[in-house]
């Protein structure tokens, strides 16, 4: 079926034109001036490099490994995520590893490898909550650059890294040695 | 300076004559319109000069170059019916032509009282001088052209018009 | 001979002056357009405009490096030939398009003539009286429709060629509007040479007040003639990629691009002469005793502000569709300059 578009009746005045054209002019006018008046910072460009946009909550950005709070990792390796992963882009080896220690209560199983793909992830957030433990957290970052697909290829420390700057927390890395435990009490059933 | 503008003049007059490309051709008529634009101005008439390129070139060529894109016609078409005598008649009327203007120039009273006076600098025609010598001396000239444009344009409306 | 240039050299030297003042000053102000332009536009959209550029990887200027930039840029572009390009012409074309933009500057006065030890010295590249006048601008631009027609039609390309056609149609239109309104006003004055004009003006008023409608047809069709934004069809960019320059490249395009500005600035200078004054200070009537360089700089403001709404309106108004256009140009600004100048004339036999 066509569509009838009705036909505008202009008045004698819109059909003069020029005053429109005139109430124009002083729109983009006001416009103008407003801008000029208005401090860089203020106005809604965002300079990018030197200001950036702050996310509305519940944006997906980059992911976080979550570390407790003496620098040991969360996760488990429970490959919950990996099945989770719509894009395929989680790879998990697991490990097992003695050096209990407190936080991170009585676990054995910690990754080896953590790896996503930041070039094939959606940033669904899947992982997120498949995680029964928390430990993978997708916030607010969104500047993902880099020269080479490879380095696109975040392993666990740059994963447990991605926010350090940001937070303010200290960059872990391999080398890194845990601070001393507290010494354990042997619960003995 | 008249060699320059004369040279310019003929050269492309030439050029058009013998330009294959109906473009490059109107292009060239427009330089010949130049040329002899800055021989008016020699001549000490810069009115014609200014109104030469406002009305020929600035407005005739481009709506002759107009249609000529328009039509897209970039070959030249053989003519319709090529009549053997029709080259010499044109070369005959040419001659005459070409005769006739130089008898009337070299008899005008114009060209006497220059070679006589041995003038040098005349003071420019203004266009004020030119409007009042056309309304007085010519305007019977002029009031034909107008009603020639007239015509002209009826006749162009009415050929146009499907419904009048 | 040459003693004869010898015995010229004052006068000649002044006319050097004059004649690099004069190119250098429009070379030299057409760049800085395109900056206003950018920065002009950003502001009415509420956005920032260029900024970034900087010389020397710190001075930024508000932008200004960008110009610097972009010149340098065309220069060191690859300089680009379709391959059925008509390639004498693609090369004359853009100096086709720049050279009439710079000629029609010649016989506007930027300031009051003054005499020095007994010789007058007029602000204009052309002397006046020199029967001219004022005919001279009109006819440079209807010259300009050849840079356009030449490089749309020698880039072989259908969009240009639409472009060419185009503008050769709308400026043939306008010019009509544009010559009448004119001569309504030369016939009020009873001259046609921008002297007499601005003399005419600083005694009686500007023509903006006496002459409005002419005013505005004027101004309209000197927008169509320059190929600006309401009118802007040898261009249009949403219909026909870039029109008539769309396969020039490197500085070819470069002048195209300076040449469109080149025209701002001779339009709005022809627009200060006949209908706002000149070199005339508004507010005072005692011709002689102004200062040559307070004409000047009053000339220059105007020009700068006409420059100024020539970017304002590009970045207010939309294109017309090309009926549009011809209705506005046959119907409207036609008879309107017919209905100013039978007014204006009977206004004078009264």
């Amino acid at each position: 079926m066509a569509i009838l578009v009705k036909k505008v009746q202009l008045s004698w005045w819109d059909r003069l034109y020029f005053p429109a054209v005139l109430k124009g002019m002083w729109v983009t006018f006001g416009h103008f001036i407003r801008q000029l008046l208005t401090p860089t910072s203020k106005r809604f460009t965002i300079q990018y490099p030197e200001m950036k946009k702050e996310m509305p909550e519940g944006y997906r950005g980059l992911h976080e490994l979550k570390q407790f709070e003496d620098g040991s990792i969360k996760c488990v390796a429970c490959f919950m995520c990996q099945e989770a992963c719509p894009a395929r882009c989680i790879t998990i080896e697991a490990e097992e590893f003695s050096d209990l220690n407190f936080t991170q209560g009585y676990e054995e199983k910690r990754p080896k490898i953590f790896k996503i793909d930041m070039l094939r992830c959606i940033y669904c957030g899947m992982c997120e909550e498949a995680c029964p433990k928390d430990a993978i957290w997708l916030r607010k970052d969104y500047e993902l650059a880099a020269y080479d697909r490879l380095s696109l290829n975040y392993g666990k420390w740059d994963l447990m890294n991605t926010y350090a700057v940001t937070d303010g927390k200290p960059v872990q890395s391999e080398d890194n040695e845990l601070p001393p435990s507290p010494p354990r009490n042997f619960v003995t059933m | 300076m008249f060699l320059a503008f004369a040279l310019l003049t003929i050269g492309s007059a030439l050029a058009m004559a013998f330009q294959k490309n109906v473009i490059v051709a109107g292009l060239f008529l427009v330089a010949t319109f130049i040329g002899v634009a800055g021989l008016f101005i020699l001549l000490s008439n810069p009115v014609s000069a200014a109104l030469q390129i406002i009305v020929y070139a600035g407005a005739i060529l481009v709506l002759l170059l107009f249609v000529i894109m328009m039509l897209n016609a970039h070959e030249e078409e053989p003519a319709q019916d090529d009549l053997y005598f029709q080259r010499y008649i044109a070369l005959g009327l040419g001659i005459v032509l070409i005769g006739g203007s130089i008898i009337l120039i070299r008899q005008s009273q114009l060209l006497q009282s220059l070679s006589e006076q041995q003038v040098h600098h005349i003071a420019p025609v203004s266009l004020n001088q030119m409007g009042a010598e056309m309304m007085t001396n010519h305007v019977i000239s002029f009031e034909i052209i107008g009603l020639l444009l007239l015509v002209s344009m009826i006749g162009a409306i009415s050929l146009v018009k499907k419904r009048l | 001979m040459i003693l004869g240039i010898l015995s010229l050299a004052p006068e000649l030297s002044w006319m050097l002056i004059k004649v690099l003042v004069c190119i250098g000053f429009l070379m030299l102000l057409a760049p800085p357009l395109t900056w206003v332009e950018r920065r002009g536009s950003a502001m009415i959209q509420d956005r920032i405009g260029p900024n970034r550029a900087a010389l020397f990887g710190k001075i930024k200027i508000l932008g200004l490096a960008h110009v610097l930039a972009d010149g340098l840029k065309f220069f060191f572009k690859e300089d680009l030939i379709p391959k059925d390009a008509n390639r004498a012409l693609f090369w004359i074309a853009p100096a086709l398009a720049f050279i009439p933009a710079l000629l029609g500057f010649a016989v506007i006065p930027v300031g009051r003539s003054f005499e020095l030890e007994g010789t007058t010295y007029h602000l204009s590249l052309i002397d006046p009286n020199n029967g001219m006048g004022l005919l001279y601008p009109l006819a440079i631009g209807g010259l300009a429709v050849y840079g356009v027609l030449v490089a749309a039609w020698s880039s072989n390309n259908k969009w240009s060629i639409l472009g060419g056609m185009r503008a050769s149609a709308q400026m043939v239109s306008y010019e009509l509007g544009l010559g009448l309104s004119v001569i309504a006003l030369f016939v009020t004055v009873g001259g046609y040479d921008p002297h007499q004009v601005i003399l005419d003006q600083v005694q009686h008023g500007w023509y903006l007040w006496r002459q409005p409608l002419g005013f505005l047809v004027f101004f309209v069709c000197q927008f169509a003639e320059t190929n600006r934004l309401p009118f802007d069809f040898a261009e249009g960019e949403s219909e026909i990629v870039a029109g008539f320059h769309t396969e020039f490249g490197s500085m070819k395009f470069g002048l195209m691009g300076l040449a469109e500005y080149v025209h701002i600035i001779v339009a709005s200078a022809l627009i200060v002469t006949l209908y706002l004054g000149g070199w005339s200070i508004p507010f005072s009537r005692d011709g002689d005793s102004w200062p040559v360089l307070a004409t000047v700089a009053s000339f220059l403001a105007k020009l700068l502000f006409l420059c100024w709404v020539f970017v304002w309106v590009r970045w207010t108004l939309p294109r017309f569709r090309y009926d549009q256009l011809m209705h506005i140009g046959w119907k409207i600004m036609f008879p309107l300059s017919l209905i100013n100048l039978v007014v204006n004339a009977w206004w004078l036999t009264r």
